[in-house]
Protein backbone atom coordinates (compact mmCIF):
# COMPACT_ATOMS: atom_id res chain seq x y z
CA UNK A 1 0.00 0.00 0.00
CA UNK A 2 3.12 2.20 1.14
CA UNK A 3 4.62 1.98 -2.37
CA UNK A 4 1.60 2.63 -4.29
CA UNK A 5 1.52 6.57 -2.73
CA UNK A 6 4.79 7.19 -3.65
CA UNK A 7 4.51 8.62 -7.48
CA UNK A 8 7.64 9.30 -9.64
CA UNK A 9 7.68 12.22 -11.69
CA UNK A 10 8.24 11.37 -15.46
CA UNK A 11 7.97 14.56 -18.07
CA UNK A 12 6.91 12.33 -20.95
CA UNK A 13 4.24 10.06 -18.70
CA UNK A 14 3.01 13.52 -16.77
CA UNK A 15 2.18 14.90 -20.58
CA UNK A 16 0.64 12.22 -21.71
CA UNK A 17 -1.84 11.70 -18.58
CA UNK A 18 -2.24 15.94 -19.47
CA UNK A 19 -3.20 15.26 -22.64
CA UNK A 20 -5.38 12.16 -22.12
CA UNK A 21 -7.00 13.93 -18.89
CA UNK A 22 -8.11 17.26 -21.20
CA UNK A 23 -9.42 15.02 -23.69
CA UNK A 24 -11.57 12.46 -21.35
CA UNK A 25 -12.27 14.74 -18.97
CA UNK A 26 -13.76 18.57 -20.51
CA UNK A 27 -16.56 16.67 -22.45
CA UNK A 28 -17.43 14.62 -19.10
CA UNK A 29 -16.91 17.63 -16.48
CA UNK A 30 -18.75 20.13 -19.39
CA UNK A 31 -21.79 17.27 -19.16
CA UNK A 32 -21.33 17.00 -15.28
CA UNK A 33 -21.95 20.80 -15.03
CA UNK A 34 -24.91 20.29 -17.15
CA UNK A 35 -26.52 17.69 -14.92
CA UNK A 36 -26.20 19.89 -11.84
CA UNK A 37 -27.99 23.51 -13.05
CA UNK A 38 -30.69 24.18 -11.85
CA UNK A 39 -32.66 26.41 -14.20
CA UNK A 40 -35.56 27.86 -12.21
CA UNK A 41 -33.06 29.29 -9.46
CA UNK A 42 -29.87 29.81 -11.90
CA UNK A 43 -27.35 28.18 -9.45
CA UNK A 44 -26.01 24.58 -8.84
CA UNK A 45 -27.58 21.46 -6.80
CA UNK A 46 -28.64 17.93 -7.11
CA UNK A 47 -32.23 18.30 -8.66
CA UNK A 48 -31.69 16.71 -11.81
CA UNK A 49 -30.03 13.41 -9.79
CA UNK A 50 -33.32 13.21 -6.76
CA UNK A 51 -35.48 13.92 -9.83
CA UNK A 52 -34.04 10.36 -11.77
CA UNK A 53 -34.00 8.43 -8.45
CA UNK A 54 -37.61 9.19 -7.95
CA UNK A 55 -38.32 8.30 -11.14
CA UNK A 56 -40.25 4.98 -10.71
CA UNK A 57 -38.79 3.96 -13.79
CA UNK A 58 -35.39 4.66 -12.40
CA UNK A 59 -35.33 1.81 -9.97
CA UNK A 60 -37.19 -0.79 -12.17
CA UNK A 61 -34.91 -0.72 -15.43
CA UNK A 62 -31.72 -0.19 -13.08
CA UNK A 63 -32.71 -3.35 -11.65
CA UNK A 64 -33.48 -4.62 -14.79
CA UNK A 65 -30.38 -4.23 -16.17
CA UNK A 66 -28.16 -5.52 -12.69
CA UNK A 67 -29.67 -8.95 -13.17
CA UNK A 68 -29.44 -9.20 -16.43
CA UNK A 69 -26.09 -8.75 -16.25
CA UNK A 70 -26.15 -10.75 -13.21
CA UNK A 71 -27.74 -13.68 -15.34
CA UNK A 72 -25.25 -13.16 -17.74
CA UNK A 73 -22.34 -13.25 -15.27
CA UNK A 74 -23.45 -16.29 -14.14
CA UNK A 75 -24.28 -18.55 -17.11
CA UNK A 76 -20.37 -16.99 -18.22
CA UNK A 77 -18.93 -18.64 -15.52
CA UNK A 78 -20.90 -21.85 -14.57
CA UNK A 79 -20.40 -22.50 -18.73
CA UNK A 80 -16.93 -21.29 -18.88
CA UNK A 81 -14.88 -22.10 -15.92
CA UNK A 82 -15.74 -26.29 -16.21
CA UNK A 83 -15.23 -25.89 -19.95
CA UNK A 84 -12.08 -24.53 -19.89
CA UNK A 85 -10.85 -26.38 -17.25
CA UNK A 86 -11.59 -29.89 -19.67
CA UNK A 87 -10.29 -28.28 -22.46
CA UNK A 88 -6.84 -27.32 -20.36
CA UNK A 89 -6.04 -31.01 -18.83
CA UNK A 90 -7.58 -33.15 -21.48
CA UNK A 91 -6.07 -32.46 -24.88
CA UNK A 92 -9.34 -32.66 -26.82
CA UNK A 93 -9.62 -32.50 -30.26
CA UNK A 94 -12.22 -30.06 -30.28
CA UNK A 95 -10.11 -27.51 -28.08
CA UNK A 96 -8.94 -25.59 -31.96
CA UNK A 97 -12.57 -25.85 -32.70
CA UNK A 98 -13.63 -24.01 -29.55
CA UNK A 99 -11.25 -21.54 -29.59
CA UNK A 100 -11.93 -20.29 -32.96
CA UNK A 101 -15.53 -20.47 -31.97
CA UNK A 102 -14.55 -17.80 -29.08
CA UNK A 103 -13.19 -15.32 -30.92
CA UNK A 104 -16.25 -15.65 -34.06
CA UNK A 105 -18.44 -12.95 -32.22
CA UNK A 106 -15.40 -10.47 -32.70
CA UNK A 107 -16.06 -11.06 -36.57
CA UNK A 108 -19.49 -9.86 -36.54
CA UNK A 109 -20.76 -6.59 -35.87
CA UNK A 110 -23.82 -6.10 -33.24
CA UNK A 111 -26.22 -4.87 -35.71
CA UNK A 112 -25.70 -7.86 -38.24
CA UNK A 113 -25.89 -10.05 -35.08
CA UNK A 114 -29.37 -8.14 -34.00
CA UNK A 115 -30.70 -8.65 -37.29
CA UNK A 116 -30.11 -12.21 -37.40
CA UNK A 117 -30.99 -13.30 -34.12
CA UNK A 118 -34.46 -10.92 -34.84
CA UNK A 119 -35.39 -13.23 -37.78
CA UNK A 120 -34.00 -16.65 -36.08
CA UNK A 121 -35.22 -17.47 -32.23
CA UNK A 122 -38.54 -18.90 -31.80
CA UNK A 123 -41.05 -16.84 -30.05
CA UNK A 124 -41.14 -18.22 -26.47
CA UNK A 125 -37.31 -17.16 -26.72
CA UNK A 126 -38.24 -13.89 -28.38
CA UNK A 127 -40.89 -13.25 -25.88
CA UNK A 128 -38.63 -13.88 -22.89
CA UNK A 129 -36.42 -10.98 -21.55
CA UNK A 130 -34.24 -13.92 -20.74
CA UNK A 131 -32.75 -14.25 -24.38
CA UNK A 132 -31.04 -11.17 -23.49
CA UNK A 133 -28.26 -12.89 -20.77
CA UNK A 134 -27.29 -15.48 -23.49
CA UNK A 135 -26.52 -12.64 -26.41
CA UNK A 136 -24.37 -10.76 -23.55
CA UNK A 137 -23.23 -13.95 -23.56
CA UNK A 138 -21.99 -14.47 -26.47
CA UNK A 139 -20.89 -10.90 -27.02
CA UNK A 140 -18.61 -11.29 -24.04
CA UNK A 141 -17.41 -14.75 -25.03
CA UNK A 142 -14.01 -13.33 -26.65
CA UNK A 143 -12.67 -11.43 -23.84
CA UNK A 144 -14.05 -13.75 -20.90
CA UNK A 145 -12.92 -16.65 -22.98
CA UNK A 146 -9.22 -14.97 -23.22
CA UNK A 147 -9.61 -13.65 -19.42
CA UNK A 148 -10.21 -17.04 -18.07
CA UNK A 149 -7.72 -19.07 -20.53
CA UNK A 150 -4.93 -16.91 -19.05
CA UNK A 151 -5.81 -17.44 -15.91
CA UNK A 152 -6.01 -21.25 -16.32
CA UNK A 153 -2.37 -21.23 -18.70
CA UNK A 154 -0.56 -19.47 -15.34
CA UNK A 155 -1.17 -22.54 -13.21
CA UNK A 156 -0.01 -25.64 -12.40
CA UNK A 157 -3.32 -26.87 -13.35
CA UNK A 158 -2.88 -30.89 -13.48
CA UNK A 159 -1.37 -30.58 -10.54
CA UNK A 160 -3.74 -28.87 -8.33
CA UNK A 161 -6.67 -30.86 -9.68
CA UNK A 162 -4.64 -34.31 -9.24
CA UNK A 163 -3.81 -33.49 -5.75
CA UNK A 164 -7.66 -32.41 -5.11
CA UNK A 165 -8.70 -35.14 -6.58
CA UNK A 166 -6.83 -37.67 -4.78
CA UNK A 167 -7.51 -36.01 -1.56
CA UNK A 168 -11.43 -37.01 -2.45
CA UNK A 169 -12.50 -33.75 -3.67
CA UNK A 170 -15.24 -34.31 -6.36
CA UNK A 171 -15.49 -32.06 -9.52
CA UNK A 172 -17.41 -29.86 -8.52
CA UNK A 173 -15.86 -29.01 -5.07
CA UNK A 174 -12.34 -28.85 -6.91
CA UNK A 175 -13.73 -26.35 -9.49
CA UNK A 176 -16.01 -24.25 -7.04
CA UNK A 177 -12.92 -24.62 -3.88
CA UNK A 178 -9.90 -24.80 -5.49
CA UNK A 179 -9.32 -23.78 -9.00
CA UNK A 180 -11.81 -20.73 -8.90
CA UNK A 181 -10.21 -19.32 -5.82
CA UNK A 182 -6.50 -20.02 -7.73
CA UNK A 183 -7.87 -18.05 -10.56
CA UNK A 184 -9.36 -15.77 -8.70
CA UNK A 185 -7.79 -12.62 -10.70
CA UNK A 186 -8.96 -13.70 -13.97
CA UNK A 187 -12.04 -14.38 -12.55
CA UNK A 188 -12.81 -11.40 -11.41
CA UNK A 189 -11.83 -9.72 -14.41
CA UNK A 190 -14.20 -11.85 -16.46
CA UNK A 191 -16.76 -10.53 -13.80
CA UNK A 192 -16.08 -7.12 -14.37
CA UNK A 193 -15.76 -6.86 -18.07
CA UNK A 194 -19.02 -8.82 -18.72
CA UNK A 195 -21.03 -7.14 -16.42
CA UNK A 196 -19.90 -3.92 -17.46
CA UNK A 197 -20.56 -5.16 -21.05
CA UNK A 198 -24.19 -6.37 -20.22
CA UNK A 199 -24.83 -3.07 -18.24
CA UNK A 200 -23.94 -0.78 -20.94
CA UNK A 201 -24.96 -2.79 -24.30
CA UNK A 202 -27.26 -0.57 -26.04
CA UNK A 203 -27.35 -1.65 -29.56
CA UNK A 204 -28.73 -5.27 -29.09
CA UNK A 205 -31.27 -4.62 -26.71
CA UNK A 206 -32.93 -1.56 -28.42
CA UNK A 207 -32.60 -3.33 -32.01
CA UNK A 208 -34.44 -6.53 -30.74
CA UNK A 209 -37.42 -3.91 -28.80
CA UNK A 210 -36.15 -4.58 -25.11
CA UNK A 211 -35.78 -1.68 -22.54
CA UNK A 212 -33.55 -1.69 -20.10
CA UNK A 213 -31.34 1.44 -18.18
CA UNK A 214 -29.12 2.25 -21.51
CA UNK A 215 -32.04 2.17 -23.54
CA UNK A 216 -34.63 4.07 -21.10
CA UNK A 217 -31.75 6.83 -21.67
CA UNK A 218 -33.20 7.55 -24.77
CA UNK A 219 -36.76 7.99 -23.79
CA UNK A 220 -35.93 10.57 -20.61
CA UNK A 221 -34.17 12.29 -22.86
CA UNK A 222 -37.47 13.60 -25.05
CA UNK A 223 -39.20 14.76 -21.77
CA UNK A 224 -36.45 16.27 -19.37
CA UNK A 225 -32.99 16.58 -21.14
CA UNK A 226 -31.48 17.72 -17.85
CA UNK A 227 -32.58 15.03 -16.23
CA UNK A 228 -31.46 12.30 -18.74
CA UNK A 229 -27.65 13.93 -18.58
CA UNK A 230 -27.87 13.44 -15.37
CA UNK A 231 -28.63 9.43 -15.68
CA UNK A 232 -26.08 9.75 -18.55
CA UNK A 233 -23.69 10.45 -15.71
CA UNK A 234 -24.70 7.88 -13.24
CA UNK A 235 -24.85 5.36 -16.53
CA UNK A 236 -21.06 6.42 -16.91
CA UNK A 237 -20.36 6.57 -12.50
CA UNK A 238 -22.15 3.20 -11.65
CA UNK A 239 -19.82 0.71 -13.97
CA UNK A 240 -16.88 2.51 -13.16
CA UNK A 241 -17.05 2.20 -9.72
CA UNK A 242 -17.91 -1.37 -9.72
CA UNK A 243 -14.72 -2.01 -12.23
CA UNK A 244 -12.74 -0.25 -9.79
CA UNK A 245 -13.43 -2.50 -6.71
CA UNK A 246 -13.44 -5.25 -8.30
CA UNK A 247 -10.41 -4.86 -9.85
CA UNK A 248 -8.25 -2.99 -6.91
CA UNK A 249 -9.30 -5.10 -4.46
CA UNK A 250 -8.13 -8.15 -5.64
CA UNK A 251 -4.55 -8.88 -4.70
CA UNK A 252 -1.69 -8.07 -7.77
CA UNK A 253 -0.02 -11.40 -7.70
CA UNK A 254 -3.35 -13.01 -8.70
CA UNK A 255 -3.49 -11.12 -11.81
CA UNK A 256 -2.48 -12.98 -14.35
CA UNK A 257 -1.03 -11.40 -17.69
CA UNK A 258 2.71 -10.57 -16.21
CA UNK A 259 4.83 -13.41 -15.29
CA UNK B 1 -19.99 -68.81 -33.91
CA UNK B 2 -19.42 -65.80 -36.05
CA UNK B 3 -22.38 -64.39 -35.79
CA UNK B 4 -22.01 -64.12 -32.06
CA UNK B 5 -18.93 -62.96 -32.41
CA UNK B 6 -20.34 -59.80 -34.47
CA UNK B 7 -23.20 -59.50 -32.22
CA UNK B 8 -21.08 -58.98 -28.96
CA UNK B 9 -18.75 -56.60 -30.80
CA UNK B 10 -21.44 -54.14 -31.80
CA UNK B 11 -22.38 -53.35 -29.16
CA UNK B 12 -18.82 -53.00 -27.24
CA UNK B 13 -17.82 -50.64 -30.06
CA UNK B 14 -21.25 -48.77 -29.32
CA UNK B 15 -19.43 -48.48 -25.98
CA UNK B 16 -16.31 -47.71 -27.10
CA UNK B 17 -18.15 -44.69 -28.83
CA UNK B 18 -19.85 -43.93 -25.79
CA UNK B 19 -16.88 -43.27 -23.96
CA UNK B 20 -14.79 -41.73 -26.60
CA UNK B 21 -17.64 -38.93 -27.24
CA UNK B 22 -17.81 -38.41 -22.94
CA UNK B 23 -14.30 -38.21 -22.85
CA UNK B 24 -13.90 -36.14 -25.95
CA UNK B 25 -16.59 -34.15 -26.40
CA UNK B 26 -19.77 -33.86 -24.00
CA UNK B 27 -17.73 -31.70 -21.21
CA UNK B 28 -17.78 -29.21 -24.44
CA UNK B 29 -21.70 -29.62 -25.23
CA UNK B 30 -23.41 -26.97 -22.93
CA UNK B 31 -20.97 -24.31 -24.78
CA UNK B 32 -21.18 -25.54 -28.20
CA UNK B 33 -25.18 -26.22 -27.45
CA UNK B 34 -24.98 -21.72 -26.37
CA UNK B 35 -22.85 -20.48 -28.62
CA UNK B 36 -24.55 -22.82 -31.67
CA UNK B 37 -28.11 -21.77 -31.14
CA UNK B 38 -27.58 -17.96 -30.13
CA UNK B 39 -24.83 -17.18 -31.99
CA UNK B 40 -24.32 -19.63 -35.11
CA UNK B 41 -27.62 -20.25 -35.68
CA UNK B 42 -28.67 -16.68 -36.03
CA UNK B 43 -25.76 -15.63 -38.24
CA UNK B 44 -26.40 -18.52 -40.67
CA UNK B 45 -29.69 -17.70 -40.43
CA UNK B 46 -28.97 -13.99 -41.58
CA UNK B 47 -26.60 -15.32 -44.15
CA UNK B 48 -29.44 -17.62 -45.71
CA UNK B 49 -32.32 -15.28 -45.53
CA UNK B 50 -30.16 -12.87 -47.30
CA UNK B 51 -30.34 -14.30 -51.05
CA UNK B 52 -34.42 -14.87 -50.44
CA UNK B 53 -36.18 -12.83 -52.37
CA UNK B 54 -39.93 -11.88 -51.34
CA UNK B 55 -41.51 -14.84 -52.58
CA UNK B 56 -38.47 -17.18 -50.63
CA UNK B 57 -36.74 -17.93 -53.86
CA UNK B 58 -33.17 -17.87 -54.19
CA UNK B 59 -31.90 -14.57 -55.35
CA UNK B 60 -29.14 -11.88 -55.76
CA UNK B 61 -30.83 -8.80 -55.83
CA UNK B 62 -30.88 -8.12 -52.09
CA UNK B 63 -27.37 -7.89 -52.59
CA UNK B 64 -27.18 -5.76 -55.83
CA UNK B 65 -29.55 -3.31 -54.23
CA UNK B 66 -27.18 -3.54 -51.50
CA UNK B 67 -24.33 -1.87 -53.14
CA UNK B 68 -26.32 0.94 -55.13
CA UNK B 69 -27.20 4.10 -53.65
CA UNK B 70 -27.81 5.21 -51.09
CA UNK B 71 -26.54 2.15 -49.39
CA UNK B 72 -23.38 2.51 -51.22
CA UNK B 73 -22.64 5.88 -49.55
CA UNK B 74 -23.32 3.99 -46.97
CA UNK B 75 -20.64 1.65 -46.70
CA UNK B 76 -18.56 4.88 -47.85
CA UNK B 77 -19.26 6.50 -45.47
CA UNK B 78 -18.65 3.85 -42.71
CA UNK B 79 -15.67 2.54 -43.94
CA UNK B 80 -14.15 6.13 -44.28
CA UNK B 81 -15.02 6.48 -40.79
CA UNK B 82 -13.94 3.53 -39.44
CA UNK B 83 -10.21 4.15 -41.03
CA UNK B 84 -10.13 8.09 -40.21
CA UNK B 85 -11.03 7.34 -36.61
CA UNK B 86 -8.82 4.65 -36.43
CA UNK B 87 -5.59 5.73 -38.10
CA UNK B 88 -6.07 9.46 -35.68
CA UNK B 89 -6.51 7.26 -32.23
CA UNK B 90 -3.67 4.47 -33.54
CA UNK B 91 -0.48 6.61 -32.76
CA UNK B 92 -1.54 8.87 -30.13
CA UNK B 93 -3.10 5.57 -28.32
CA UNK B 94 0.26 3.83 -29.03
CA UNK B 95 2.40 6.50 -27.30
CA UNK B 96 0.27 6.87 -24.73
CA UNK B 97 0.39 3.52 -24.32
CA UNK B 98 3.97 2.91 -24.23
CA UNK B 99 4.22 5.70 -21.29
CA UNK B 100 1.63 4.20 -19.67
CA UNK B 101 3.11 0.88 -19.35
CA UNK B 102 6.93 1.77 -19.16
CA UNK B 103 6.75 4.68 -16.90
CA UNK B 104 3.37 4.19 -14.80
CA UNK B 105 3.16 2.87 -11.41
CA UNK B 106 1.17 -0.47 -10.94
CA UNK B 107 -1.39 1.30 -9.50
CA UNK B 108 -1.43 3.94 -12.07
CA UNK B 109 -1.28 1.29 -14.30
CA UNK B 110 -4.64 -0.77 -13.33
CA UNK B 111 -6.25 2.77 -12.78
CA UNK B 112 -5.76 3.26 -16.53
CA UNK B 113 -7.05 0.07 -17.45
CA UNK B 114 -10.09 0.16 -15.89
CA UNK B 115 -10.54 3.55 -16.92
CA UNK B 116 -10.15 2.67 -20.72
CA UNK B 117 -12.25 -0.43 -20.11
CA UNK B 118 -15.33 1.79 -19.05
CA UNK B 119 -14.52 4.45 -21.78
CA UNK B 120 -13.90 2.12 -24.57
CA UNK B 121 -17.67 0.96 -23.87
CA UNK B 122 -19.05 4.52 -23.76
CA UNK B 123 -21.65 5.04 -26.62
CA UNK B 124 -24.94 6.25 -27.49
CA UNK B 125 -27.18 8.72 -25.58
CA UNK B 126 -24.17 9.62 -23.08
CA UNK B 127 -21.42 10.15 -25.33
CA UNK B 128 -24.05 12.64 -26.98
CA UNK B 129 -24.48 14.51 -24.36
CA UNK B 130 -21.13 14.90 -23.09
CA UNK B 131 -19.95 16.12 -26.41
CA UNK B 132 -22.92 18.47 -26.54
CA UNK B 133 -22.18 19.96 -23.77
CA UNK B 134 -18.74 20.11 -25.16
CA UNK B 135 -18.37 21.06 -28.31
CA UNK B 136 -22.40 21.52 -29.09
CA UNK B 137 -23.40 24.93 -29.98
CA UNK B 138 -23.53 26.55 -26.51
CA UNK B 139 -20.90 23.92 -25.28
CA UNK B 140 -18.09 25.05 -23.21
CA UNK B 141 -15.03 24.04 -25.39
CA UNK B 142 -17.02 26.18 -28.30
CA UNK B 143 -17.26 28.87 -25.99
CA UNK B 144 -13.30 29.23 -25.09
CA UNK B 145 -12.46 28.38 -28.35
CA UNK B 146 -14.71 31.17 -29.83
CA UNK B 147 -13.21 33.41 -27.65
CA UNK B 148 -9.97 32.50 -28.77
CA UNK B 149 -10.79 33.57 -32.47
CA UNK B 150 -12.04 30.27 -33.59
CA UNK B 151 -15.72 30.06 -34.76
CA UNK B 152 -16.25 26.32 -35.00
CA UNK B 153 -19.78 26.85 -35.97
CA UNK B 154 -19.20 29.31 -38.07
CA UNK B 155 -19.28 27.06 -41.34
CA UNK B 156 -20.85 23.61 -41.65
CA UNK B 157 -19.42 21.67 -38.50
CA UNK B 158 -22.02 20.03 -36.55
CA UNK B 159 -21.62 17.22 -34.24
CA UNK B 160 -24.14 14.89 -36.21
CA UNK B 161 -21.95 15.79 -39.40
CA UNK B 162 -19.06 13.54 -40.06
CA UNK B 163 -15.99 15.23 -38.67
CA UNK B 164 -18.49 15.60 -35.73
CA UNK B 165 -18.74 12.08 -35.70
CA UNK B 166 -14.96 11.48 -36.04
CA UNK B 167 -14.45 13.79 -33.14
CA UNK B 168 -16.92 11.98 -31.15
CA UNK B 169 -15.74 8.63 -31.83
CA UNK B 170 -11.90 8.88 -30.89
CA UNK B 171 -13.37 8.76 -27.40
CA UNK B 172 -13.71 5.06 -27.49
CA UNK B 173 -11.29 4.73 -29.83
CA UNK B 174 -8.24 5.59 -28.04
CA UNK B 175 -9.00 3.78 -25.07
CA UNK B 176 -9.58 0.71 -27.11
CA UNK B 177 -6.31 1.46 -28.42
CA UNK B 178 -4.76 1.55 -24.96
CA UNK B 179 -6.09 -1.83 -24.34
CA UNK B 180 -5.17 -3.78 -27.37
CA UNK B 181 -1.49 -2.29 -27.76
CA UNK B 182 -0.55 -2.22 -24.11
CA UNK B 183 0.13 -6.12 -23.97
CA UNK B 184 2.98 -5.49 -27.16
CA UNK B 185 4.43 -3.08 -24.75
CA UNK B 186 4.62 -5.11 -22.11
CA UNK B 187 6.27 -7.76 -24.36
CA UNK B 188 8.62 -5.21 -24.99
CA UNK B 189 11.73 -6.88 -22.96
CA UNK B 190 14.35 -4.19 -20.68
CA UNK B 191 16.78 -6.74 -22.09
CA UNK B 192 16.50 -6.17 -25.43
CA UNK B 193 17.30 -2.84 -25.04
CA UNK B 194 19.88 -3.49 -22.83
CA UNK B 195 21.78 -5.74 -25.07
CA UNK B 196 21.47 -3.43 -27.70
CA UNK B 197 22.72 -0.71 -26.13
CA UNK B 198 25.52 -3.13 -25.17
CA UNK B 199 26.54 -3.60 -28.71
CA UNK B 200 26.61 0.15 -29.31
CA UNK B 201 23.34 1.23 -30.29
CA UNK B 202 21.88 4.34 -29.41
CA UNK B 203 18.26 4.82 -28.53
CA UNK B 204 17.51 5.64 -32.13
CA UNK B 205 19.15 2.45 -33.59
CA UNK B 206 17.05 0.44 -30.98
CA UNK B 207 14.07 1.45 -32.12
CA UNK B 208 14.32 2.03 -35.88
CA UNK B 209 16.32 -1.62 -35.74
CA UNK B 210 14.34 -3.22 -32.72
CA UNK B 211 11.72 -1.63 -31.11
CA UNK B 212 9.41 -0.70 -34.13
CA UNK B 213 9.97 -3.98 -36.12
CA UNK B 214 8.85 -5.91 -32.91
CA UNK B 215 6.03 -4.00 -32.23
CA UNK B 216 4.36 -3.01 -36.10
CA UNK B 217 2.45 -5.93 -36.17
CA UNK B 218 0.72 -5.45 -33.59
CA UNK B 219 0.32 -1.80 -33.74
CA UNK B 220 -1.10 -2.90 -37.58
CA UNK B 221 -3.40 -5.63 -35.42
CA UNK B 222 -4.46 -2.62 -33.05
CA UNK B 223 -5.33 -0.41 -35.66
CA UNK B 224 -7.64 -3.49 -37.42
CA UNK B 225 -9.47 -4.02 -34.67
CA UNK B 226 -9.96 0.22 -34.28
CA UNK B 227 -11.41 -0.13 -37.81
CA UNK B 228 -13.77 -2.79 -37.03
CA UNK B 229 -15.27 -0.84 -34.45
CA UNK B 230 -15.81 2.48 -36.02
CA UNK B 231 -17.06 0.79 -38.72
CA UNK B 232 -19.68 -1.13 -36.85
CA UNK B 233 -20.10 1.41 -33.87
CA UNK B 234 -24.30 2.27 -33.51
CA UNK B 235 -25.13 3.64 -30.68
CA UNK B 236 -23.57 6.72 -31.13
CA UNK B 237 -24.51 7.40 -34.36
CA UNK B 238 -27.93 6.85 -33.55
CA UNK B 239 -28.02 9.44 -30.88
CA UNK B 240 -25.70 12.05 -32.67
CA UNK B 241 -27.04 11.88 -36.41
CA UNK B 242 -30.55 12.54 -37.33
CA UNK B 243 -30.40 11.03 -40.90
CA UNK B 244 -27.90 13.53 -42.62
CA UNK B 245 -24.80 10.91 -42.95
CA UNK B 246 -25.84 7.52 -44.37
CA UNK B 247 -23.96 5.38 -42.50
CA UNK B 248 -24.51 1.29 -43.00
CA UNK B 249 -25.26 0.51 -39.26
CA UNK B 250 -28.10 3.25 -39.13
CA UNK B 251 -29.54 1.96 -42.64
CA UNK B 252 -29.69 -1.42 -41.33
CA UNK B 253 -31.22 -0.53 -37.84
CA UNK B 254 -33.82 1.67 -40.25
CA UNK B 255 -34.74 -1.54 -41.97
CA UNK B 256 -34.58 -3.00 -39.09
CA UNK B 257 -37.22 -1.04 -37.30
CA UNK B 258 -39.39 -0.30 -40.31
CA UNK B 259 -39.07 2.85 -40.27
CA UNK B 260 -37.14 2.93 -43.55
CA UNK B 261 -39.69 0.45 -46.25
CA UNK B 262 -37.35 -0.96 -48.95
CA UNK B 263 -39.05 -3.02 -52.08
CA UNK B 264 -36.80 -5.93 -50.64
CA UNK B 265 -38.09 -7.21 -47.52
CA UNK B 266 -34.02 -8.83 -46.85
CA UNK B 267 -32.17 -6.08 -47.73
CA UNK B 268 -31.59 -5.57 -44.29
CA UNK B 269 -30.31 -8.94 -43.82
CA UNK B 270 -27.81 -8.30 -47.28
CA UNK B 271 -26.59 -5.29 -45.49
CA UNK B 272 -25.76 -7.42 -42.30
CA UNK B 273 -24.00 -9.74 -44.85
CA UNK B 274 -21.63 -7.29 -46.32
CA UNK B 275 -21.01 -5.86 -43.01
CA UNK B 276 -19.65 -8.71 -42.02
CA UNK B 277 -17.52 -9.75 -45.05
CA UNK B 278 -16.22 -6.13 -44.24
CA UNK B 279 -15.39 -6.81 -40.61
CA UNK B 280 -14.13 -10.09 -41.48
CA UNK B 281 -11.66 -8.43 -43.85
CA UNK B 282 -10.48 -6.71 -40.65
CA UNK B 283 -10.61 -9.12 -37.52
CA UNK B 284 -9.20 -12.43 -38.99
CA UNK B 285 -6.29 -10.35 -40.09
CA UNK B 286 -5.94 -9.29 -36.32
CA UNK B 287 -6.73 -12.01 -34.36
CA UNK B 288 -3.62 -14.27 -37.02
CA UNK B 289 -1.28 -11.42 -35.53
CA UNK B 290 -2.07 -11.40 -32.45
CA UNK B 291 -2.01 -15.27 -32.70
CA UNK B 292 1.70 -15.27 -34.16
CA UNK B 293 2.95 -12.68 -31.53
CA UNK B 294 1.27 -14.19 -28.77
CA UNK B 295 4.33 -16.94 -29.49
CA UNK B 296 7.10 -14.70 -28.97
CA UNK B 297 5.63 -12.68 -26.13
CA UNK B 298 5.04 -15.62 -24.19
CA UNK B 299 8.40 -16.73 -24.48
Amino acid sequence: MAKGIKIKFHPPLAITLLILGFFVFIPMLSAFEYSIRTPLTGGYGWDHYLWAIREEDFFHYILRSMWLAGVTVLITLFVLVPTLTWLHLSNSKVRGLIDGLSLLPLVIPVVAFAVGAQISFPEFVQNTVLELPFLYFVLALPYAFRSLDIGLNSIPLKTITEAARSAGANWLRTITTIIVPVIRGSVMATIALTFALSLGEYTLTVLLHWDTFPTWVTYVAQENILGAIAISMMSLIIPFLILTIITLFVPERSTQGRK
Amino acid sequence: MTSQVIEGGAPSRGRAFLASFIKNILPAVPLLLIVGFFFLFPIGRLIYVSFMSNENTFTFDNFKTAVQEPYRTGFVNSIKIGVFSAAIAAFPGAIAAYFIETRGSSKLRRTIAVMSGVLANTGGVPLAFMFYAALGIQGYLTKVLKSLGWDLYSGTFSLGSFIGLLIVYLYFQLPLMIIVFSPAIVSLRREWSEAARNLGANQFNYWIRIGIPLLFPSFIASFLLLFASGFSAYATANALTVGNLPLTPLQIGGLLDGNVSAAQLNLGKALGVVMIVISACAVIPYLAIQRRSAKWQKG
